[in-house]
C-alpha cells in the first residue's frame, strides 16, 4: 500500500469515514499533526487537497494562477463583486474564475471516494436550494490528458457520482496498485508525467517548462481558449503530490527538465507563492463605473466584467449567461460556467441592468463619489439583490481612530 | 450560495479547534439561553505568554463573524477599554491580519488568528495606535506601562 498523502485523513480523524489508508500510516500522521499544535504556525491547512476556505476536502477544484486552489464554489463565493478579487491565501489579486481543473477533480474523486462523494452530495443539496449548479462533468469537457483509465465510469461521472468506488476499493487489496496511474497526471504537450505543473484559467494542467517554451499569449493546446491574466505559477498543492506519490518519476522528470532549461535559460515564473504584486487599489478605481456588478462572462470567467456586458435573452436559468465583449467577438463555444443549457443560436444582446455607473444614476450619487461607496455582497449567487450602503462598520472604527489621537 | 460559506467554515474551524488547540486557548462558539449554539460568535480567552508582564492573565476575547466570513475577516473585541496600544477603546482590536484590505486572507484560520493576538499583546505596534491612553504610556512611560500591563494581568485571573 503506497502510503497516500491524503489531506483530508489527517483532518478528518475524528469524522467517520470509509477510509482507504493503512491505519498505522494514518496513526502517524495524527501524532505529527499534534506536534505541530501550538507553533500555532499552520498546522490544520497543510495536507494536500483540503480547502482553505471551507476547510474540507477540496470539490470540483479551481486552481487560480497564483497556483492556490479552492473549491468551486468556494472560489466564485469569495469573489469580489465588484473590484479585483485576491487569492484567500497568499493574496495576488485575479480578475477571472478559472475553470474546473477536471485532472484535480477525477484524481480527487480516486483517492478521496467516499469522502468525495459525500461532498458533492453536500454540495448538490446546496446547489438544489440556490436553483444553481456547478458545471456537470462529462465527456465534453474531458481534457485528453486522462482519457485512458476514466473512460468506463466516465459517462456517470455527471450525476450519479465516483461509480468506480466498488472496483478501486476491490483492488486495494493488491499492496501494489496504486490509485493513481501516471496517465492521470501527464502533460497534454509533452505526454509525460507533470512535473511543477502548472494550470490554465480553462482548467488544463501542463508542466510549467512546457509552457515556457511558447511565448506571447498562452493558449490552451486542449480547448484552445486564451489564458487571461498573469502567468500561472506552479501549483504546489499537486506538484508536491505528485513527488510524493511517484517519486522515482518525479526525479527523473526533474533531471530532464533540469537538463532543458540548461539549454533555453528562461526566466521561470516557478515560485508558487510568491507574490510580488500588492494590491493596488487606485488603478482599478478608475475603470471602476465601467463594471458590471457580480457579472461574470460564463467564457473566459472575468468577473466582475468591465465593458459591454452581452446577456442572453434565450437562457432560462436563474444566473443567465453572459458574455464580456472580447468573447462575445471571438465567437467562443464554450458551455456557461453553471451548467447553463447555452447554444451558439441564443440571441445575445447588450445590457447595462447592473452597470455601476448605471446604477449610481438611479440612486442620483455623483461618479466622483464612488470612493466612499461600499457595496454590500451578501448575496453574489444569482439573482444577486444589492443595496449601495455606506459601510457603518468602516466608519465606526475610522471614528474610534480620529477619536484616539 | 443562500446561506453564504460562513457557517460550514465555522463548524469546520470548531472541529478543528477541538481536535488540537495551542495549550491555555480557550474558543468556544456562543449556547444561547435555549441551548443552541450560535456560530457567528465566539468567545474566547487569550493567556499571557510566558516570560512576559502579560503572564498569568486570560484575556477574553469575542470574536464577530459576519455572513461574508470569511471573505471578510470576523471583528476581535477585548473588553470594554482593555489596556493596550493596539486596542481601540471600544476593545476591537486593531491588527493587520484582521484587517480586510491589508492582511486579511480567508485561509487564516481561528487559531492562527488567536495565537496573534497573544503575540500583539506583548509587541504592540506604535505605528498604528488605537487608543490613547496605552500608546502614551508605551512610548513616554516604559516603566507605568509596565505596571498597569502587570495590573490588568492580574484583573484577568484564570477561570477554574
Amino acid at each position: 500500500m503506497p502510503p497516500v498523502p491524503s489531506g483530508s485523513q489527517t483532518n478528518r480523524g475524528a469524522r467517520e469515514m470509509a477510509s482507504d489508508g493503512p491505519p498505522p500510516e494514518q496513526g502517524k500522521m495524527e501524532e505529527a499533526s499534534t506536534t505541530a499544535a501550538g507553533s500555532g504556525a499552520s498546522d490544520l491547512d497543510d495536507p494536500h487537497f483540503m480547502c482553505c476556505v471551507c476547510l474540507e476536502l477540496l470539490y470540483k477544484p479551481v486552481v487560480i494562477s497564483c497556483g492556490h486552489m479552492s473549491c468551486f464554489w468556494c472560489v466564485h463565493k469569495t469573489m469580489h463583486i465588484i473590484r479585483e478579487s485576491h487569492c484567500a491565501i497568499c493574496r495576488q489579486p485575479y480578475k477571472h474564475f478559472p475553470s474546473i481543473c477536471q485532472l484535480l477533480h477525477h484524481l480527487l474523486l480516486k483517492l478521496e471516494p467516499a469522502e468525495y462523494k459525500r461532498r458533492e452530495k453536500e454540495v448538490l443539496e446546496e446547489e438544489k436550494s440556490i436553483e444553481t449548479y456547478s458545471p456537470q462533468i462529462i465527456e465534453f469537457l474531458n481534457s485528453k490528458n486522462n482519457e485512458v483509465g476514466n473512460n468506463e465510469n466516465r459517462h456517470e461521472d455527471s450525476k450519479t457520482g465516483p461509480p468506480q468506488e466498488v472496483s478501486l476499493n476491490g483492488s486495494i487489496v493488491d499492496e501494489n496498485s496504486k490509485k493513481i496511474n501516471l496517465e492521470d497526471v501527464a502533460c497534454p504537450l509533452c505526454k509525460e508525467m507533470l512535473y511543477q505543473p502548472a494550470v490554465l484559467n480553462c482548467g488544463h494542467v501542463y508542466c510549467v517548462s512546457c509552457l515556457s517554451s511558447n511565448d506571447e499569449a498562452l493558449k490552451c493546446h486542449v480547448c484552445g481558449s486564451l489564458h487571461p491574466g498573469d502567468f500561472p505559477n506552479v501549483c504546489l498543492d499537486l506538484d508536491h503530490f505528485l513527488e510524493e506519490y511517484f517519486p522515482a518519476e518525479y526525479v527523473s522528470r526533474g533531471q530532464k527538465v533540469q537538463f532543458k532549461k540548461g539549454q533555453c535559460n528562461r526566466e521561470g515564473s516557478s515560485s508558487g507563492t510568491s507574490c510580488t504584486k500588492g494590491s493596488n487599489r487606485t488603478q482599478h478605481d478608475e475603470d471602476l463605473a465601467n463594471i458590471h456588478i457580480g457579472v461574470g462572462c460564463d467564457s473566459c470567467g472575468a468577473y466582475p466584467i468591465r465593458g459591454k456586458r452581452y446577456k442572453c435573452q434565450d437562457c432560462t436559468e436563474l444566473i443567465g449567461f453572459d458574455l464580456c465583449d472580447a468573447c462575445y467577438n471571438s465567437s467562443s463555444k464554450l458551455p456557461g460556467r453553471f451548467n447553463q443549457q447555452h447554444t451558439p443560436d441564443h440571441r445575445m444582446e447588450l445590457d447595462d441592468s447592473a452597470l455601476l455607473q448605471r446604477l449610481l444614476r438611479i440612486h442620483g450619487i455623483p461618479e466622483d463619489g464612488q470612493e466612499e461607496l461600499m457595496m454590500e455582497e451578501a448575496v453574489v449567487a444569482p439573482g444577486a439583490m444589492l443595496h449601495i450602503v455606506v459601510d457603518d462598520q468602516e466608519m465606526e472604527d475610522n471614528g474610534e481612530e480620529d477619536q484616539a489621537l | 450560495m443562500s446561506g453564504g460559506i460562513a457557517r460550514g467554515r465555522l463548524a469546520e474551524e470548531r472541529k478543528a479547534w477541538r481536535k488540537n488547540h495551542p495549550h491555555g486557548f480557550v474558543a468556544k462558539p456562543e449556547t444561547l439561553p435555549d441551548g443552541t449554539v450560535n456560530l457567528m460568535i465566539w468567545h474566547c480567552t487569550i493567556p499571557g505568554k510566558q516570560g512576559t508582564d502579560w503572564e498569568g492573565g486570560y484575556f477574553p476575547l469575542t470574536l464577530h463573524f459576519s455572513e461574508d466570513y470569511p471573505s471578510k475577516p470576523p471583528k476581535c473585541k477585548f473588553p470594554q477599554g482593555f489596556f493596550h496600544p493596539n486596542v481601540y477603546p471600544s476593545g476591537t482590536v486593531c491588527l493587520s491580519i484582521l484587517n480586510e484590505d491589508s492582511g486579511w486572507r480567508p485561509a487564516i484560520t481561528v487559531k492562527q488568528i488567536l495565537v496573534g493576538i497573544q503575540d500583539l499583546l506583548d509587541q504592540p505596534n506604535p505605528a498604528d495606535p488605537a487608543q490613547t491612553d496605552g500608546y502614551h504610556l508605551f512610548i513616554q512611560d516604559p516603566t507605568e506601562y509596565k505596571r498597569r500591563v502587570r495590573l490588568q494581568a492580574k484583573q484577568y485571573p484564570a477561570l477554574v
